[in-house]
């Protein structure tokens, strides 16, 4: 039984599946900087057309899906957006250009830009994560940063094993609840609730430390403890398509910049 | 190095002649090429070997002393509690080194000293396979998750891409490579477990009651595996297991320990079976039917009262129930329950049967009204009406009158801090204080077995303890539908005989149960049985029926 969304994974083979996580990673980490720190709402919406194009023509994704997943974020990007053009100290000031004006209602160009870069920015994060993470499975991205960054093993396994327990520890929640409401059992007020919650939640806990105190167990006797060199079963390699990609994503980078800066 | 499929079911049903320690010598060629292992196996010896846990006043393990040959089978036997896990877990090296506690005597893996070798080092000699398979998979992927013992032990990535398929093979998943780990049935995981800690070629191979989890096809499966390893001889087998009746066929030599953790008994199974019978029995073990002929004992069937003629008030019927989950990347949805029918009568128990995934725990769910059908209907009986009810929209109270569930971890639903406290946390529902002192509490407690554990916290409860706790809760309230998943799991005899005496006394009320199981044992003890595959109701009729004509397979362990 499954509580959670179904991953968002590639359908279909395509060019960011098979460059290494890593080179998406430093593409991601350059393109997330500049749409940052960049004022203004050009380069961050230069960005966000070339992160659309990537993911309409590069991803491998299931395109139908997409729009699913980044709603909650383009949501958010929204309603930051227009809280930033509504409520901005710039509408109240004079000199201000006004843009728009309706009965009390003023807002003024500089509240404008304001409220667009940061819907911008925002809409750039949840593309670049969609590009960086969803384009390859995560087995993949921890082989990756182990072999080319030399992160540590232990740390980038042991996060992929607890990645397992999330989906159990999902159904447990609901099972907790609907234990408790055919046990009759209804806690009234607020205190009440809030209390129930704190014991759910403690129940979950004991339940999560069970199961990773196992699987730490399991792992161990495995050899995962071993402090020899380990072997490498996935090897990810770095070619030429990475060097490719990674020089078009720093170009794409500083063409935003370039706008911004006009 | 073909792995020929054998015809091993035949073999666990045969008759006495076949128990024998020599019984793997005759069975002809090894399916497996010794290939298998690095070397020699290596024998085991204990001399007065014990251990106590750090905060633990009482040692789990005492005074062990035995051999065993190298690619000899070792079976353990004891009550829930006498440190086999513990044993197993010194043979893997993981006790002292992973977990705190004192260490007494001497235990020697080959020609390792376990207490004086560092924990890699006997870990790399010893696969030890746990009983739950959802926790010791690691990787998502079945041939990363083979490949990951490997990697930790630094094998080349050649020698890895040939291994893997081999180790495969080696429990019947050849061709499962690219598969999800998490697609897999429970028996599927179980043999990949195995796969995993066979893959390094270890020389030792420990057995937690590996198919403790699995369905009875699930457990075929696994142990069909195990008797080609063991006719292999190319490994050491350390063995834990409650279904005797499966693994005594395998072994050469029985370790049998009591309650805390002492040794009773080591020798040849006939041997340790003839002069440890009544032993046996009083500690609560689980006999099986093919020691019988060597004890003479009691049959080992679950007693039940004579069944009465139900009485043909309906109290829940379900009609053409259909469950659909939405599955991952198409949008399409997988039919976890396709169109059952089912009804269920006052004073009527019936046993609800079918593989790991065949769509129990779902049906569960619906009927209770925690998942709602896509179509079909639930109804159930309110204060002794007609089933015109839906579950679904009861409120919480009325609801905890008409049905009660006990899932199949009794801990996600504990919610005080003591036993006497949780039973007395179902008493609001009958509109009276969660007062620990009620009579009504204290005779729960008592009829469970429970009375001495009153006090205590129940997280700190063995399983078992925790699913007659999680029953008595529920019996308290005195629900007119009952609904257990797998009542009698992780119960040795005595405490399922606990159980199924409370259910009877329950039954006896009019109550109707409805329990989900794969414990042959149960079926006896049910006036119908339910039996669903892949979502399907493929049978439903007497127990007797169910026995003579199991609709699963014809000599399954279902016949027990």
């Amino acid at each position: 039984m499954s509580f959670l969304p179904a991953p968002l994974e590639p359908i279909r083979p395509a060019l960011l599946t098979r460059v290494a996580p890593v080179t998406r990673l430093v593409v991601g980490i350059a393109w997330l900087g500049v749409a940052v720190v960049a004022a203004g709402p050009a380069v961050p919406m230069v960005l966000a057309v070339a992160g659309v194009g990537s993911l309409v023509l590069l991803s491998g994704l299931p395109l139908q899906r997409v729009p699913g997943r980044l709603a909650p974020l383009g949501l958010a990007a929204l309603g930051l957006g227009l809280l930033t053009v509504l409520v901005n100290p710039a509408n109240g000031d004079p000199a201000a250009r006004v843009a728009m004006a309706a009965g009390p209602l003023r807002v003024t160009e500089t509240a404008l830009w304001a409220g667009a870069t940061i819907a911008l920015r925002l809409a750039v994060i949840a593309l670049v994560s969609l590009l960086a993470f969803a384009t390859s499975d995560p087995t993949r991205l921890a082989d990756s940063l182990v072999q080319q960054w030399r992160v540590p093993y232990r740390f980038a396994y042991g996060t992929l094993a607890a990645l397992r327990i999330v989906p159990l520890l999902a159904a447990d929640w609901t099972a907790i609840g609907t234990v408790r409401r055919l046990r009759g059992i209804e806690p009234r007020g607020v205190l009440g609730r809030v209390g129930a919650f704190g014991r759910r939640l403690m129940v979950l806990l004991v339940s999560a430390v069970r199961r990773a105190e196992r699987m730490a167990l399991a792992m161990d006797a495995r050899g995962f403890d071993g402090d020899q060199p380990r072997g490498v079963f996935r090897p990810v390699s770095l070619g030429w398509l990475d060097a490719a990609v990674l020089a078009a994503g720093l170009a794409i980078a500083m063409a935003a910049l370039a706008v911004g800066m006009r | 190095m073909a792995a020929r499929p054998r015809a091993a079911p035949g073999r666990r049903a045969g008759g006495l002649s076949e128990l024998t320690p020599t019984v793997a010598d005759h069975l002809g060629d090894a399916p497996f090429g010794i290939a298998g292992t690095s070397g020699t196996p290596p024998s085991i010896l204990a001399r007065d070997f014990g251990w106590t846990y750090r905060g633990r006043t009482r040692p789990a393990l005492a005074g062990l002393s035995f051999d065993v040959p190298p690619g000899h089978v070792l079976l353990v036997i004891g009550p829930s509690g006498s440190g086999k896990s513990t044993l197993a877990r010194a043979l893997a090296g993981l006790v002292p080194h992973e977990l705190p506690g004192s260490w007494c005597g001497f235990l020697r893996v080959g020609d390792l000293d376990v207490a004086a070798t560092p924990a890699r080092v006997v870990s790399g000699r010893t696969g030890i396979v746990f009983q739950e398979p959802e926790s010791q998979l690691v990787m998502p992927r079945v041939e990363d998750e083979v490949a990951f013992g490997l990697e930790n032990r630094g094998w080349g990535r050649l020698a890895m891409k040939a291994r893997v398929p081999e180790a495969l093979e080696l429990v019947g998943l050849a061709g499962f490579e690219t598969r999800a780990t998490a697609a897999l049935s429970g028996g599927e995981q179980q043999r990949l477990a195995i796969a995993d800690v066979l893959a390094p070629m270890p020389g030792l191979l420990v057995l937690d009651e590996p198919t403790a989890n699995l369905d009875p096809p699930g457990m075929d499966g696994v142990f069909e595996r195990l008797t080609g390893i063991a006719s292999a001889r190319a490994r050491t087998l350390v063995i834990i297991e409650h279904r005797l009746d499966a693994a005594l066929p395998l072994a050469d030599l029985v370790l049998l320990l009591d309650a805390g953790g002492r040794q009773l008994a080591f020798g040849p199974p006939g041997e340790v079976c003839r002069a440890h019978a009544e032993e046996l029995a009083r500690l609560g073990s689980w006999v099986p039917r093919a020691w019988q002929a060597w004890t003479a004992g009691e049959p080992p069937v679950l007693k039940p009262e004579p069944a009465q003629p139900p009485a043909a008030r309906a109290v829940l019927v379900a009609d053409s129930v259909t469950v659909r989950y939405p599955t991952a990347a198409e949008g399409g949805d997988r039919v976890a329950l396709a169109a059952v029918s089912l009804v269920l009568n006052a004073g009527e128990r019936v046993a609800l049967v079918g593989p790991n995934g065949s769509g129990k725990s779902t049906l569960l769910f619906a009927l209770g009204g925690l998942r709602r059908p896509s179509s079909g209907t639930v109804r159930v009986a309110e204060r002794g009406g007609p089933p015109d009810r839906d579950p679904a929209r009861l409120p919480g109270r009325s609801l905890a009158h008409v049905l009660g569930l006990v899932f199949q971890n009794p801990e996600l639903g504990f919610v005080e801090s003591t036993c006497a406290g949780e039973v007395a946390a179902s008493l609001p529902v009958l509109g009276r204080p969660a007062d620990a002192s009620d009579p009504d509490v204290v005779r729960a407690l008592r009829d469970f077995g429970l009375e001495a554990l009153a006090g205590e916290d129940p997280f700190r409860l063995s399983e078992g303890e925790q699913r007659r706790l999680g029953i008595a809760a529920a019996s308290v309230i005195g629900p007119s539908i009952l609904l257990v998943d797998e009542p009698t799991f992780a119960l040795d005899r005595r405490g399922a005989e606990a159980v199924v005496a409370q259910l009877d006394r329950l039954r006896t009320g009019g109550q109707a149960q409805l329990l989900a199981t794969h414990d042959p044992r149960l079926i006896p003890a049910c006036d119908r049985v339910v039996a669903l595959d892949r979502g399907r109701a493929i049978f439903d009729g007497t127990a007797a029926e169910f026995l003579a004509h199991p609709p699963f397979r014809p000599a399954g362990p279902w016949r027990g």
